[in-house]
């Protein structure tokens, strides 16, 4: 009896410390450029093991998202992680971080390559449904300066955009779009503007 | 023949500790991995022709001191067997490359690069008048490396020019690869990938002409891959003796 209860105990405590230690981890997602090849994510991933302490490495080739923890204590500086990312050879568009204590930090979404200078495509996920939905997210996406080219697609709901990165960024664009009333990874459209969208537009809406 | 499955027995072992990186197989490209990394890869070359036939196993060892540039040394192994000649075994050419990525254009799951490169071959192995192999002579080749990679497919281009002192194997040369995933891009990886790709080689001082055409195929998993591809000549306008019947080319990859 005697036996269990400190097993119990100790068990306890470690599950305690367990999800405290998990409690206090950065979540960073950075939006990656140049992932041309699975190759090139293990390239990344590898560049990034040399953040000692570094848990939960995801990479999504397609859309280049890239994420992972990393202890709260450490204090990893989005500038770090830039840089890290420049160092494995690719680019870095638009980072995040939430960090532990619930500040979440975001960079300015503007293309942190020098070698990104000029027009650039990009894909990202935008909600939507129908053609209204389309001609409204391609209106809103026009709507900002620097956006050459836009198309996107109903059924995969991946938007390509061309634009010139020193006149805006993908942040701008996703903002313009979200105002629209369409919900894009980073950024969502406020409830009212949703619910203002004509019924055949009410998409499912993107949750964290 | 024992020689041979025993270098390539090593090569395969060898191979197992080695890391490489990504395609293409007889080609090149411009995609450097992480700056501050040392790299090792391998692929034996069995290199059969009309004098004889030849067995290349190197050793590559890479560094890239940023992720722009790269220096490596290629310490390779030889076997030749030359039909009413020499056979045996020696070192062949050591090679020093190295590299600067001078462009890049990233976009989301697509990439464009471009490299410039040079690959100095100096004289520690036999006159054999192999090229590329085993010559015992020094020689400087000078190119540039673009490639386009996406999700969907890969396209590498090189070109440039070899000069030896003695113009015995000043050569132009022009590849093209091409390269196409059969399974959806997944990370961590698991890729079967074929390749197609051409080699243009036009040796000035001799006047030979080859057009060589590899069918290559990858096993790709998250760090190791397992590469192999025959070559074969499309245009074979070199001296009566010396034209090739076919290469083949086995590679393990692995990344760590």
């Amino acid at each position: 009896m005697k036996k269990a209860l400190i097993v119990t105990f100790v068990v306890g405590m470690m599950t305690m410390f367990s999800a405290n230690a998990q409690k206090k981890m950065d979540r960073f997602m950075v939006q990656v450029d140049g992932l041309g090849c699975p190759f090139c994510a293990y390239g990344l991933e590898k560049k990034f093991k040399e953040f000692k302490g570094i848990k939960n490495v995801k990479i999504d080739i397609e859309t280049g998202d890239f994420s992972f923890n990393y202890p709260a204590e450490k204090a990893l500086t989005m500038e770090a992680v830039e840089k890290q990312v420049e160092k494995a050879g690719y680019t870095p568009v638009t980072s995040k971080i939430e960090r532990a204590n619930g500040k979440v930090e975001e960079s300015k979404g503007s293309v942190l390559s020098d070698s990104g200078e000029g027009t650039i495509t990009k894909k990202m996920m935008v909600a939507g449904n129908c053609g209204m939905c389309e001609a409204r997210i391609s209106k809103a996406a026009k709507s900002v300066n620097g956006v050459s080219d836009i198309s996107w697609n109903k059924e995969t709901k991946i938007m390509e955009v061309s634009f010139d990165t020193g006149a805006t960024s993908l942040s701008k664009i996703e903002m313009a779009i979200a105002k629209a009333g369409h919900d894009t990874k980073n950024h969502k459209a406020e409830k009212e503007t949703y619910n203002e969208l004509p019924a055949c537009c009410h998409y499912e809406r993107i949750t964290k | 023949m024992k020689t041979y499955q025993w270098l390539l027995a090593i090569s395969l072992l060898t191979a197992t500790r080695i890391l490489g990186q990504g395609p293409p197989i007889t080609a090149d490209k411009p995609i450097m991995l992480g700056g501050g990394s040392f790299t090792t890869k391998t692929l034996t070359e069995i290199r059969k022709t009309e004098r004889g036939t030849f067995v290349y196993v190197p050793l590559m060892l890479h560094y890239l001191p940023s992720s722009n540039s790269l220096v490596a040394v290629h310490l390779p192994y030889i076997n030749y067997d030359i039909e009413n000649g020499a056979s045996g075994s020696s070192l062949a050419d050591i090679k020093i490359m190295g590299k600067y990525q001078f462009y890049r254009k990233d976009a989301t799951g697509k990439t464009f690069r471009v490299v410039a490169k040079t690959l100095q071959n100096l004289p520690t192995g036999e006159e054999l008048d192999v090229m590329e192999l085993s010559t015992g002579k020094y020689s400087g080749y000078y190119g540039i490396v673009a490639g386009y990679e996406t999700l969907k497919y890969g396209i590498s281009n090189e070109v440039g020019y070899n000069w030896m002192p003695d113009g015995t194997f000043d050569e132009f040369r022009y590849k093209l690869g091409f390269g196409l995933p059969l399974l959806k891009p997944q990370y961590p990886n698991k890729q079967i990938n074929l390749y197609f790709e051409y080699t243009n080689s036009w040796l000035v001082e001799r006047d030979w002409y080859q057009l060589l055409y590899a069918q290559g195929v990858q096993l790709a998993l998250k760090n190791i891959t397992f590469d192999l591809a025959v070559q074969v000549p499309l245009v074979n306008d070199v001296d009566a003796g010396r034209e090739l019947r076919h290469s083949i080319f086995l590679g393990t990859r692995f990344t760590f």
